[in-house]
């Protein structure tokens, strides 16, 4: 297991994780990476892609119907390319307490040694932004080492990938969680690549890579496969292993230095407006 | 401030009021500041001890008659029942009535606390309705129900029409007050909102609030004298006696920290006066209390022959005793309610307080006013090095060691055996009765007589016993854990 690298993707709620995750998995294993996918997000949809559906039952749900005793097969499924895939799961919107889902099933899979010697990589999907210790489990505790925010131009996103950073950051003076960079999943919004170039350096990261906008995407997910599963021949399949690679190579890891509000701003008004004013035709 | 029913959940002591935990200072700075409003409490970079607010609000509840107590939260919430159950149950055997209070804890455990347990709180709400039959029924919140945001409140009203007799939501998470104070508050707020009803007919009642009633019999036949009527709260009260607490004719408290909610909102809503005066402990506080019922509920005149009465009686001996207590040097460690009061007769029997301790402080009380102990030392020109301690021992220690009072005074289990073990007599007023009246005044005098007169047992255990802090505390300063703010 000296190898395994566990990384954990933070970002907006609806930015395009659990998407983006998946896509790179695929890319990962047709490269003949060893991955698992632990779905940290209560609506259990982290794994779709590479399932084909929602089949998985999850280590909550499980843990409630069957008691504490219970054997790794039941919670864990093999998806797309071998992959191992695992959703936390978690209770009904409004009520108990998904966080500590998250701190007890992430404990669950360590008990029942789901962290097998022959992965290359874990990814930790969580859901938005991270909003209480349960949320920031992931990156607790010497187990997710790299982070990864998927962030887009919309200054929405912008502002949730500041605000995990300054999570990041906290967890970094204690253990050894670092930055690996900033995933653009573009909306094609107005100097995208520049805002976003822009941005991480301000954070003290990299680009690592931009995902441009593809419908294929969409076809893709209503096919309940990953876009190198449903069109392998399409250029954004090989955006998708272009950014496998990326994470490959990456070697790029820092604590982040998140901004201020006010900076925050001045780099939107900066990189990212058109010279035409108003000009919103997309 | 006004009181809110309608919201289930209570305001905590420290917003409410500005009640405060820290600070170290003269009394005289103490009050000043608090009148002028620049009272800053001030927190303690080392903590030896505190007290979950729950422990004062369920038990005050199921101290009542014939209730249920369900405690929302884990197992080792409900620990206080063990507790709640042997006061019920003595309390009432002492009385010679019967009390079929239960205190149920719901054992939340992690699937309860990951995907909610309010279905689960609904079947044994309604399992305790069906297998006790409770006249009331009171659900508490804990720390683990307070984090998750578990809807207590929707629970309780979608019973309501499942049961027919009063049920409310106790909101005690315990970390939202350092002041277990607050606990007391969110029993009155649970009874007022659930239980008392509008009056019809006014009555010769007085509401009474206090712990245990330990000398009821004794109020009864005083209050006789005046056609007044005790109703004491809410050990031993039944849900039907609560009932109708807005048709007496004032409240009182023996104690202003336990009772300072409850008398506002009973003003407030129902127009029941809440008697604002010096506690009924000592001379000058009996006497003063007294008269203060004597005018809300005209009674004056009555009132007056009794005081007359009874000074023939006690104070020549008060007095007499008295000689022999003049120049003690005390100090004293009590919950405000207590301190301040206990101060009072202190000094009253000529015994100088050097230090007294609060465990918490409240500024102003409800109505807007600073606690009427306060005002009276003030006035009287009585002053002294005063602190506010939130229980800390080793600042009781500290100042102990540095003083080296003639005696030291206390009222909580326990607290008195550190002072003995310095080699410091000491009191344990455990009673709230204790100093009530005349009567019970003498008796306190002759209790510190009592306990000053041999001195070898404490100076003999002192020798023998190795206390727990080093000769570099007893050096430091009281506050040197008090981060600033309130020095």
């Amino acid at each position: 297991m000296a190898n395994l690298r566990q990384i954990a993707i933070y970002g907006k709620g609806g930015i395009g994780k659990s998407t983006t995750t998946q896509n790179l998995t695929a890319g990962l294993v047709e490269k003949g990476k060893k991955v698992m996918v632990v779905g940290c997000d209560p609506k259990a949809d982290s794994t779709r892609l590479l399932l084909g559906g929602l089949a998985q039952k999850t280590v909550l749900d499980t843990i409630r119907d069957e008691g504490e005793d219970i054997e790794l097969s039941q919670i864990m499924r093999i998806g797309y390319g071998g992959t191992k895939c695992v959703e936390s799961g978690g209770p009904e919107p409004g009520v108990g307490c998904a966080g500590r889902g998250i701190i007890t099933s992430i404990n669950m899979l360590e008990n029942l040694g789901a962290y097998t010697d022959d992965l290359d990589y874990v990814f930790y999907d969580v859901l938005g932004d991270v909003v209480c210790g349960g949320f920031a489990m992931p990156i607790r505790e010497g187990k997710a080492k790299e982070i990864y925010i998927v962030a887009s131009g919309e200054m929405m996103a912008l502002y949730a990938a500041n605000n995990i950073s300054k999570g990041i950051s906290r967890y970094a003076r204690a253990g050894g969680v670092r930055l690996g960079g900033i995933i653009c999943n573009s909306r094609n919004v107005d100097r995208e690549l520049s805002l976003l170039r822009a941005f991480a350096k301000e954070l003290g990261t990299k680009l690592l890579y931009f995902v441009p906008r593809d419908n294929v995407v969409q076809h893709a997910e209503i096919h309940r496969q990953t876009v190198i599963e449903y069109k392998p021949q399409s250029n954004q399949a090989q955006e998708y292993r272009n950014l496998a690679q990326a994470v490959i190579d990456n070697e790029d890891f820092v604590i982040p230095t998140p901004m201020t509000q006010e900076r925050l701003e001045e780099i939107l008004m900066e990189f990212g407006m058109m010279d035409i004013a108003d000009d919103y035709k997309i | 401030m006004s009181i809110n029913l309608e919201n289930s959940n209570l305001a905590t002591r420290e917003n409410r009021i500005g009640s405060i935990t820290g600070y170290i200072g003269s009394l005289s700075d103490l009050a000043q500041q608090s009148e002028c409003g620049t009272l800053r409490g001030c927190s303690r970079c080392f903590s030896q001890s505190s007290t979950c607010l729950s422990g004062c609000a369920l038990s005050q509840l199921a101290a009542i008659i014939d209730v249920a107590v369900i405690h929302h939260g884990p197992a080792g919430c409900s620990t206080v029942a063990a507790n709640a159950y042997y006061m019920s149950r003595v309390m009432a055997k002492k009385r010679g009535i019967e009390s079929n209070t239960i205190y149920v804890g719901t054992d939340m455990d992690e699937n309860d606390t990951i995907f909610g347990s309010t279905e689960s709180l609904k079947e044994i709400i309604l399992e305790v309705y069906r297998r006790y039959s409770p006249k009331a029924i009171f659900v508490s919140s804990s720390c683990a129900t307070g984090i998750i945001g578990e809807d207590i409140d929707s629970v309780v009203d979608d019973v309501k029409d499942k049961i027919d007799v009063p049920i409310a939501a106790v909101h005690c998470e315990g970390f939202k007050s350092r002041i277990w104070a607050t606990g007391f508050d969110i029993a009155d707020h649970a009874v007022l909102s659930s239980i008392v009803k509008p009056p019809e007919k006014k009555r010769n009642v007085i509401n009474f609030k206090n712990f245990f009633e330990s000398i009821r019999p004794e109020i009864i036949e005083m209050f006789a004298n005046f056609d007044l009527y005790p109703m004491f709260l809410y050990c031993n009260s039944t849900v039907e006696e609560l009932s109708h607490m807005s048709e007496s004719l004032a409240t009182t408290c023996i104690c202003g920290t336990l009772g300072n909610c409850l008398g506002n909102a009973l003003e407030e809503k129902y127009g029941v006066p809440y008697i604002r005066t010096i506690n009924p402990l000592g001379i000058a506080g009996f006497e003063t209390w007294l008269r203060e019922i004597g005018r809300v509920t005209d009674r004056s005149e009555k009132i007056e022959k009794y005081i007359a009465e009874q000074r023939a009686i006690y104070i020549p001996q008060i007095e007499e005793i008295k000689k022999q207590l003049k120049g003690l040097k005390a100090v004293i460690g009590m919950g405000p309610g207590y301190t301040f009061e206990v101060s009072r007769v202190l000094n009253e029997l000529g015994i100088e307080v050097v230090w007294a301790l609060a465990w918490h402080y409240d500024k102003k009380y409800e109505n807007g006013d600073v606690p009427p102990s306060m005002e009276y030392l003030l006035n009287n020109d009585i002053d002294f090095e005063a602190s506010v301690a939130d229980q800390q021992n080793y600042e009781v220690m500290n100042i102990l060691k540095k003083y080296q009072p003639d005696l030291y005074l206390s009222r909580h289990p326990g607290s008195t055996v550190w002072a003995i073990k310095n080699g410091t007599p000491a009191v344990y007023v455990d009673d709230e009765y204790k100093i009530f009246g005349y009567k019970h005044t003498l008796e306190f005098a002759h209790d510190i007589l009592n306990s000053i007169h041999n001195r070898s047992f404490e100076q003999n255990l002192a020798k023998r016993v190795k206390l727990p802090y080093t000769d570099w505390w007893y050096g430091q300063n009281v506050d040197k854990f008090l981060e600033e703010g309130g020095k």
